[in-house]
């Protein structure tokens, strides 16, 4: 699963950091990745809204056996190390031990949009508690339920490189583009292992 | 239950077919062409469009980078769109992950067999200019198209 493109996006929809990482990637203008960035945001907010009745009916009607299972469906389960080379611990900022997290979280992102493959691409979407959302696009069309956790675990610890170096640098203005050399070479380490 | 739901949208953006399974335990719940679905396709049909632009965007050098599923939190939509403009959209729980070859099938074999092959069927749902860019409420009647369809689709929905 070869990343092209991380981008970030903040909880009113605009586009606060986008980057490549391949040469595959598709050029696109600052102002077209903007575009898109809205689109996303008001598809995310759309693909909840058109959630089928007997989805509806059961959620009403539903029993505990029911809402266990939804909950635990929302559970992304953990993987290991991404890659081979792994980063010696005083390497993830503040974060102890070897791994950023090791264990499965939960998803927050329960009805809005998680994933869309098309015949060349798939993006996958990360959102948290705040609203700030991860997308990453893959050059491979990818449907498992293996790439998507594989995809949420990294997007999740981008969110924790995004905590360490951008929530705690004092330049930096909320909900404006992120110009951050840190943030740029953890996040290039972090995709280079994958 | 496996799939919860089946559209069928022409180039002049309405919604020529809807089928929608409420009980599982029921092949023949829920609703057929209802009028209470119009909002529903209209979201649909949106959120189709603008991930189809966003694929068009980012295509590489490839001829064409069409959309096949959307998956969220709770249920992923299967999406074939034919060169003359038809999207049939169907609606899976997150179990299904490519429903591709169903999709396929429903164009080929039934839809075409029983609509595009009928000739007392409209080539053109839309009839007049008052009916095209998303006005129109024509939708597929067809008896043999219906019955083939559930048919096809009934012993999917659990």
């Amino acid at each position: 699963m070869a990343i092209q493109t991380i981008l970030v996006i903040n909880k009113s929809g605009g586009l606060v950091y986008q980057r490549d990482f391949s040469a595959s990637a598709p050029r696109l203008s600052s102002n077209e990745y903007l575009v898109l960035a809205g689109t996303l945001q008001g598809v995310v907010a759309i693909a909840s809204q058109i959630t089928p009745k007997s989805l509806q009916i059961t959620r009403k009607t539903g029993s505990k056996s029911g809402s266990d299972a939804n909950h635990s469906s929302q559970l992304v389960p953990y993987v290991g190390a991404l890659g081979s080379s792994a980063v010696p611990a005083q390497e993830l900022g503040s974060f102890m031990g070897p791994d950023y997290f090791n264990e499965a979280f939960t998803s927050w992102n329960t009805t809005g949009l998680k994933h869309v493959t098309t015949d060349q691409n798939s993006l996958f979407l990360y959102q948290t508690l705040t609203g700030v959302k991860f997308v990453a696009v893959s050059s491979q069309s990818a449907t498992s339920t293996m790439a998507v956790s594989i995809a949420e675990n990294l997007l999740r610890k981008a969110y924790c490189l995004y905590v360490d170096y951008v929530m705690k640098n004092p330049f930096y203005e909320p909900e404006m583009p992120i110009k951050c050399e840190l943030f740029d070479k953890r996040l290039g380490e972090l995709v280079a292992q994958l | 239950m496996a799939i919860y739901s089946f559209w069928i949208f022409d180039k002049h953006c309405n919604c020529i077919f809807d089928r929608e399974w409420t009980l599982k335990s029921n092949h023949a719940s829920g609703t057929i062409n209802s009028k209470l679905n119009e909002d529903t396709a209209k979201l649909l049909y949106g959120m189709v469009f603008s991930l189809r632009s966003i694929s068009q965007k980012l295509a590489g050098q490839g001829p064409h980078n069409e959309i096949r599923t959307i998956a969220t939190g709770k249920y992923r939509a299967h999406v074939l769109c034919t060169a003359s403009g038809l999207w049939f959209i169907l609606l899976s729980d997150l179990k299904r992950e490519n429903l591709s070859e169903v999709l396929r099938y429903l164009y080929g074999e039934i839809y075409i067999k029983t609509v595009v092959h009928n000739w007392l069927s409209p080539i053109d749902f839309a009839e007049s200019e008052a009916e095209k860019r998303g006005r129109g409420t024509r939708k597929i009647r067809n008896r043999n198209f219906l019955q083939r369809v559930e048919e096809f689709l009934g012993p999917m929905i659990n």
